[in-house]
């Protein structure tokens, strides 16, 4: 029987638990191997996620799993997205859906935000999770790699209403070399679809002389579109299988990106400390509307919000934003 | 105005430390220090090169500084026996180089050493599940033994006094009066502390996942080697380093991970807490060292460090900190002094060097090196 979730449309059967591991078949339904199991449940700024033009300045619940379904060289999280999970699964908390509901609020969370290794692999208990959450007043957003499926991209849009986007490159020899997928082409198309459906940031960290030739052709595949997606350049930290890689040059990456904010207004440049491309500018006036504080992979923060509203302060141009300004301390949306 | 230097590696820039706020005035010696971090990058947590840089790093400050009084940290071996399998041979022998650095760095610098074990490390035992409680269970900065409880209903009180791997359920205020009258805010103060048995640890929420091998081990004494004189609780030693820094230059040299079972140098018996409470190693353990005062209630284990991360929390490069803490070893003194560690955040804020130089890690991700200088008015 096939696992639909994913691009890889596994086979499973026979025990066969698939690429990520996440799912085996039983009794003709392909079931979770390990419902309600977390890996992360903490407290984080939003920004840290990244999320830049997602309810600014919240607290969200940042929660994950185990298993992906890609094999990054460079995964900062292969601890626990790259082992075979049922070997991690001593570490997890478990909780169902409202108890994960009820901690968020106790930590004060406004939102949930799926982060750590990939959604697709445990979809079924974040499509009950966003019961809770909805029942609740709380938006739902994640980082995905949006390997999934035409049919569990509608999924997750169901789930979640923002979504960060790793697009990790466009080639096929970097996806099969760097990333083990054979294409990037399903992710363009989910990328196209998530757009309309909700809100999309896109992450893609630089790897020199591997994907850092690609930067502006992706810059112009966001661009057509929606040319107002905020789009994540990280620099590459080198981890995991890459752990001996160059750091890569801040200064190149930062001139080559500089002549896409031209069609792409909202270009940033971080995880690393202390990065100078972190904040907003309005692309009609150039006004800094929201600043920022980068703390590399330990999390931006926001440092202040300039919008009225959603807009500029300064001339009155729209600012791309899913949701408004939260207090950090403000605590869960009410319904 | 503290300045903070983030090297992210070929790349550097300025902040005022408190504001974050960006500073372009390059000073000579901001440049000396600069030029000392571009030269060399942090190797990572778990690099065998890790405590090595701590004293290369040291060396170079101290060529270009000529500081009375250095402090160190040497904390890779932390790191690699929290999370790695040893076999008693691989950690014996990481106990031993990590003596190798102390000795090198004793040996080119000339400075009399004041060395301090942490305490020991012992195998992880098992979760302290306390996710599933009424109330809300946090446990904060690596620590193993120690959680707080807030809001905790009468169910979870009857059911964690019924699990016998917690060794007791403490509350607020027979806490604060172990340690006497506390004067501080003690608002971060959790309305329980739950202390765990030997071995194990708190499952929570709001701990990051990563497979623990090895736990802080019970450390009521911790190992001080010092030929200049006697401290014989950690609230003293501050009062040794000050005294002999008199007649000569004092290296304080704090080693992770190590207690009185395996230090391998002749050592006395330091008392690491009072009565059932013990340090683990950290900030408490930390201030309380620099201060010569327990530091337990500052940044308390189990407090809701998250409640004070809004967007105006004031020195944004040192973490859960809100504040430089005052009257520590070097901020008072006369003499120079400097700080160099792998053990990031502490070392710019627990000694209270003129001049600090540690990684940039966070959760064990190698970000670089942050250099901070607090003081640069001394001759």
């Amino acid at each position: 029987m096939r696992c639909n979730f994913c691009e890889w449309r596994c086979e499973l059967g026979n025990g066969s638990p698939g690429v990520c591991r996440m799912y085996v078949e039983e009794g003709g339904v392909i079931r979770e191997r390990f419902p309600y199991r977390w890996s992360s449940c903490i407290p984080s700024r939003v920004e840290s996620v990244p999320f830049y033009h997602a309810w600014p300045g919240s607290r969200c619940l940042v929660i994950g799993t185990a298993g992906c379904n890609f094999r990054c060289r460079y995964c900062s999280n292969s601890f626990v997205a790259k082992q075979d999970p049922a070997m991690v699964q001593d570490g997890m908390i478990e909780l169902t859906p409202p108890q994960l509901i009820r901690k968020a609020k106790q930590l004060g969370c406004h939102s949930i935000v799926f982060n750590v290794n990939e959604p697709a692999v445990s979809l079924p208990s974040l499509l009950e999770l966003a019961v809770e959450a909805r029942a609740a007043g709380m938006p739902m957003g994640c980082l995905t790699n949006a390997y999934t499926t035409e049919e569990s991209t509608e999924l997750l849009g169901t789930v979640f209403s923002f979504f960060n986007i790793g697009l990790k490159g466009l080639s096929d020899a970097f996806n099969r070399d760097y990333i083990g997928i054979p294409s990037a082409e399903p992710v363009l198309r989910n990328i196209r679809r998530l757009a309309a459906l909700g809100h999309v940031e896109v992450t893609t960290p630089v790897i020199e002389s591997a994907n850092d030739g690609e930067l502006e052709e992706i810059a112009r595949f966001l661009a057509d579109v929606d040319p107002e997606i905020p789009w994540h350049v990280f620099r590459l930290l080198p981890e995991d299988e890459m752990k001996e890689a160059r750091y890569p040059n801040i200064d190149a990456i930062a001139g080559a990106l500089e002549k896409i904010r031209g069609y792409l207004p909202h270009v940033y440049f971080h995880n690393f400390v202390g990065s100078d491309w972190v904040n907003t500018l309005c692309p009609g006036c150039g006004a800094t509307v929201i600043e920022r504080f980068s703390l590399g992979c330990g999390g931006d923060r926001l440092r202040s919000f300039d919008c009225r509203g959603n807009e500029c302060p300064s001339c009155g141009r729209k600012i791309r934003l899913h949701g408004e300004k939260v207090p950090w301390n403000a605590g869960e949306v009410l319904p | 105005m503290s300045l903070a230097i983030i090297d992210a590696r070929e790349w550097q820039r300025v902040f005022d430390l408190r504001t974050g706020a960006g500073v372009e005035e390059i000073n000579p010696l901001l440049k000396m220090v600069m030029d000392i971090q571009a030269r060399r990058p942090y190797p990572g947590d778990l690099d065998d090169a890790g405590n090595r840089w701590v004293t290369d790093t040291a060396l170079d400050l101290i060529a270009g500084y000529d500081p009375s009084l250095v402090y160190l940290t040497y904390a890779r071996q932390f790191f690699v026996g929290r999370y790695s399998v040893l076999t008693e041979s691989e950690w014996a022998g990481m106990v031993s180089s990590v003596f190798e650095e102390v000795n090198r760095f004793v040996a080119r610098s000339g400075f009399t050493p004041v060395i301090v074990g942490t305490g020991g490390m012992i195998p992880f035992v098992d979760f302290i599940d306390v996710t599933r409680l009424d109330g809300l269970v946090l446990s904060t900065h690596w620590s193993a033994r120690y959680a707080g409880l807030h809001d905790g209903s009468r169910r979870d009180l009857q059911g964690l006094a019924a699990l016998p791997e917690i060794e007791r359920i403490v509350p607020r205020h027979e806490f604060r009066s172990l340690f006497g009258e506390y004067p501080g805010d003690d608002s971060r103060i959790p309305e329980y502390l739950l202390v765990a048995r030997p071995g194990h640890m708190f499952r929570t929420v709001g701990g990051a996942f990563r497979k623990v091998r090895r736990v802080p081990a019970p450390a009521y004494a911790i190992p001080l080697a010092a030929e200049s004189g006697v401290a014989s609780s950690i609230t003293d030693i501050r009062r040794l380093v000050v005294e002999s820094l008199r007649e000569r230059k004092i290296a304080l040299i704090v080693v992770e991970g190590l207690g009185m079972d395996d230090f391998p140098w002749p050592h006395q018996r330091c008392e690491n807490g009072r009565g059932w409470f013990y340090y683990e190693p950290g900030d408490a353990q930390y201030l309380t060292l620099t201060t010569g005062r327990h530091q337990v209630f500052e940044y308390p284990t189990g407090y809701k460090y998250f409640d004070e991360d809004a967007e105006k929390k004031e020195y944004p490069l040192s973490g859960y900190f809100t504040s430089v803490p005052a009257d520590t070893i070097a901020s008072g003194l006369g003499v120079r002094s400097v700080a160099v560690g792998n053990r990031s955040m502490l070392m710019h804020m627990a000694p209270g060097a003129d001049i600090s130089i540690e990684c940039f890690a966070r959760n064990l991700f190698n970000q670089g090196t942050m250099a901070v200088i607090h003081r640069m008015d001394k001759k």
